[in-house]
């Protein structure tokens, strides 16, 4: 790859004016640790790149019963919040110090997968996601916003600025599971957000990545568990559905047939630290 | 196809180089600056011999744009090795004798640098933690780990037995 | 203890240590030299086909593109590491002629000014390929209607007109109807990637008096010099390599791969080359530890005595052999184990696949032998009903034995090494197993050995 044009734009509007100029053929990227091994191999020839480590899209800030994320927020800058346990947890599980030093949390979102495991966490929160273009901004649910394999609601004038989680998080637990215990890529990711009233389940979010053409919601399963204790029938019913409701891949990490038979055992295991008493907020 | 004009800290001097667009940090300290200390093992990612500390916390030299590094300060190995003797935590891997082939050494001294600059007293869960994304293919990571315990226990001007 | 040493005995600092901890120790691409090009290699991107074209239009126009060489461009384009010592028969190709039979195997080598531009007119070569029918599984290479990967019409290496390494001793068959026992099993192992930090590289120099240097991390850097040497039809004179420390090799840097291609290319050009493996390249490409398939037969004795063994062992060679005929040698020399048995039968065939191709690594051929006969061993002690120690020591070989390759035994140690095994993790030994040794035996004990 010969790059002709590096950019470093130093706010949004200039970041989607080089949009507006170069369009789709312009590679963005935040952190790189996902399009520079491309490009560092030979894998990824583009012309133009454009970087948005200096945009200023990185504040983390707590504001009228929302984290509001910025895009470019580092993974580590998520570890070291303390309003959302689950996103902590969650960058803790991924990659290493140095990348997390480096890998944006709005980045996560186009990770190849299995990647995106912040993104499962997300999911689970209900969290919302701001994109900006040329026409301004609009939100959307994260639930929304993947609509395929490796493919999203974004449009190609686009950005991800933000990513916004209702507070409290609630009782919340995450399970990475991969094949070895850590910096490694996920054979199943597990993400789980409870609501309680006294001891049975009002509301229940099971977010599971690396099953799936994206992170995915297992609905049935959330259903499921709607109105029991947790106890360990619900949560074996839980994971029962969940395995049936996922659709694994063979890559070079497992293959579908292991990734399903894990499933319900990561569900189970995550499902169990919250019965156990792990991340209970009341509200 | 416009070069660009980079400039940045290295250690306590000023650096200013010529570069093409998206010239890696990693790149230019092996070959426009001389300084070889900063490996080249996968340039993935993935291995963490190309480990620097950017204004003192640990990145990947290899996927950073070295664009992206203008006016802060790099710190690498050529950087903490004193004129004379050696820093203590390279002091602590030659007593504990913690590299074979001597390939991975560098990244895992810039982890341990900017391990014990925010954590002066670690644990063995906490070094092998700091460690994760740096992969030793001789040695079992053990006397590494055992080192940087003791070279934290140096800098913190105690003698401490490394654990293992 | 004599006074005077000054070593032995004594903790003696490593002479390379300051220079690994200050990150001053030059491996083989901590260089630069003025004017230096950069290899990058056009590979298969399937595992067996026949090549039609290459265009490299596109390739050339490539900004910094400077040279691609082919196999016409390479005097004697043959690849054969122990070609040296009288290994045959001349199979591999630095540079692939008319077929390609891995996926990655190297067919265009692309210098270019900078890495950048040389992996852009790599991604630009444009190959006519003509797919073939690939096998991958050592059995199903050997079956009449395999797709056949070598030029000689079949798919394992001929030792000596035999398409496999035979040791025989005694008669199995008899032992077998004898037997109150068959044990049988099977023993499957993955290629495994030695994957060192440092990747396999060097850079070729051409000096101002008609010689090469060649920086190198080959582990063997006679090997590198001479086939360099064979391939380019150089006298070693005009050679000069250096090697020093390798960033780790475990077996993957003996295949003296990258040399004799960035010295034609430094021939060529009359400028520093440099090739460096991608971590791509060291994984999905460089030589790895073999497949196997072990099949172990083994006729025992209520009491535990093993009384025959038959084993027949396939390794995956890949698409070309490498060092793995040498492994089936070392294999088949082993694989019965340390273990005296009166009768035993090995085949142990070199089997070609259009896998990558297998070569050396730490103890290669036997180290999976070993694994093999182990679990094996563990299986007896369970079928006769006694422990994995005892079916050891019974079994276990001394001096003066005749091994299965028909040599006697000589500093077999096997029974001191269990003992001291047994001493170190606090197991009690039967009295007449602390008392073994592996002193040859008295004629009382001669019983059929």
């Amino acid at each position: 790859m010969t790059v002709s044009d590096y950019f470093l734009p130093r706010s949004l509007p200039e970041a989607l004016d080089l949009i507006g100029t170069h369009g789709p053929e312009l590679l963005v990227m935040a952190g790189g640790t996902v399009a520079m091994p491309l490009i560092n191999d030979g894998l990824s020839l583009p012309r133009a790149v454009m970087g948005l480590r200096r945009t200023g899209l990185d504040r983390v800030a707590q504001l009228d019963g929302w984290l509001h994320v910025g895009a470019t927020a580092t993974l580590t800058q998520l570890q070291e919040q303390r309003a959302v346990p689950l996103l902590s947890e969650a960058a803790s599980a991924t990659a290493s110090w140095s990348v997390r030093n480096m890998g944006t949390v709005g980045g996560n979102l186009f990770t190849p997968p299995p990647g995106g495991d912040i993104a499962v966490a997300l999911l689970a929160l209900d969290t919302n996601v701001t994109l900006a273009g040329p026409k301004g901004e609009r939100t959307l649910p994260l639930a929304d916003f993947f609509t395929g394999f490796m493919t999203t609601s974004l449009t190609d004038d686009e950005l991800v600025t933000a990513l916004s989680v209702p507070l409290p998080s609630g009782s919340t637990a995450y399970t990475k599971f991969g094949r070895k215990q850590g910096n490694t890529p996920a054979v199943v990711t597990v993400a789980v957000r409870l609501t309680w009233d006294a001891d049975r389940i009002v509301d229940a979010r099971i977010a599971l990545g690396a099953v799936g053409p994206h992170p995915i919601r297992a609905r049935a399963a959330e259903r499921g568990l709607l109105g029991t204790t947790l106890d360990p029938d619900a949560r074996a019913a839980a994971a029962t559905a969940a395995t049936a409701e996922c659709e694994p891949f063979t890559d070079a990490i497992a293959t579908d047939w292991y990734r399903r038979r894990m499933v319900g055992v990561v569900v189970a295991r995550t499902l169990e630290k919250l019965a156990a008493g792990a991340t209970r907020e009341d509200r | 196809m416009a070069s660009s004009i980079v400039a940045f800290e290295l250690g306590d001097r000023e650096v200013e180089v010529v570069v093409r667009p998206l010239t890696t940090l990693q790149s230019v300290l092996r070959n426009q600056v001389g300084a070889m200390a900063t490996k080249e093992g996968c340039r993935q990612g993935g291995c963490g011999s190309c480990t620097v500390l950017v204004d003192g916390e640990p990145m990947l030299s290899c996927l950073l744009p070295v664009e992206d590094v203008a006016g802060r300060r790099v710190t690498s190995v050529e950087s903490i090795t004193p004129p004379e003797g050696l820093h203590p935590i390279q002091e602590a891997f030659v007593e504990g004798n913690a590299f074979q082939c001597g390939y991975c050494t560098p990244g895992m001294v810039m982890v341990a640098k900017a391990l014990l600059d925010h954590e002066p007293d670690p644990t063995h869960e906490m070094i092998a933690e700091a460690l994760i994304g740096n992969v030793c293919r001789c040695t079992g990571y053990q006397p590494i780990i055992a080192a940087i315990g003791a070279a934290a226990g140096a800098l913190q001007g105690s003698k401490r037995a490394p654990e293992r | 203890m004599s006074p005077n040493l000054t070593v032995v005995g004594q903790s003696v600092d490593r002479s390379d240590r300051i220079g690994h901890v200050t990150g001053r120790t030059q491996f083989t691409a901590d260089r630069t030299f003025p004017g230096m090009l950069h290899l990058r290699m056009v590979r298969s991107p399937v595992h067996h086909a026949r090549i039609n074209g290459i265009d490299m239009s596109a390739a050339e126009r490539v900004p910094g593109f400077v040279r691609a060489l082919t196999a016409a461009d390479v005097p004697h384009n043959r690849y054969t590491i122990l070609s040296l010592i009288g290994v045959e028969p001349e199979e591999e190709f630095v540079l692939a002629e008319e077929r390609v039979r891995f996926k990655g195997e190297a067919i265009v080598a692309i210098v270019a000014e900078t890495e950048a531009a040389a992996l852009e007119a790599v991604a630009r070569v444009r190959l006519d390929l003509e797919e073939l029918p690939a096998v991958f599984d050592v059995e199903e290479a050997l079956l009449p209607d395999a797709p056949i990967v070598t030029h000689w019409g079949n798919n394992t290496f001929m030792y000596e007109g035999h398409p496999c390494r035979r040791v025989r001793l005694g008669d199995v068959d008899a032992a077998f109807a004898q037997a109150d026992h068959i044990v049988e099993g099977v023993y499957n192992t993955s290629p495994i990637e030695q994957a060192p930090i440092e990747t396999t590289g060097c850079i070729a120099v051409p000096e101002a008096n008609g010689r090469y240097t060649v920086y190198t991390n080959t582990q063997a850097l006679y090997f590198s010099l001479d086939n360099t040497a064979i391939i380019l039809q150089l006298p070693g004179n005009r050679l000069h390599f250096l090697g020093g420390t390798v960033g780790g090799g475990f077996g993957g840097k003996v295949d003296v791969i990258v040399e004799p291609i960035a010295t034609l290319a430094a021939m060529k050009t009359n400028r520093p080359v440099r090739f460096v493996y991608s971590r791509s390249e060291e994984m999905q490409v460089s030589s790895t530890r073999s497949a196997w398939r072990i099949y172990v037969r083994d006729g025992v004795m209520n009491d535990g005595r093993i009384i025959a063994r038959k084993v027949t062992s396939y390794a995956d060679s890949g698409a070309y052999s490498r060092q793995t005929p040498y492994s089936l040698t070392k294999h088949a020399a082993n694989v019965a184990g340390p273990y005296a048995i009166p009768n035993v039968s090995i085949d142990a065939y070199c089997v070609y696949t259009n896998r990558q191709p297998s070569s050396a690594m730490r103890g290669f051929g036997v180290t999976m032998g070993s694994f093999a006969i182990e679990v094996q061993m563990d299986k007896i002690a369970e079928v006769v009903g006694v422990d994995p120690w005892t079916i050891r020591f019974l079994n276990a070989y001394r001096n003066g034995d005749t091994r299965p390759h028909r040599k006697l035994a000589e500093d077999a140690t096997l029974i001191e090494t269990m003992q001291a095994a047994a001493a170190l993790v606090g197991h009690d030994l039967p009295d007449a197993f602390r008392s073994m040794t592996s002193a040859p035996r008295g004629d009382s004990e001669t019983g059929g050995r």
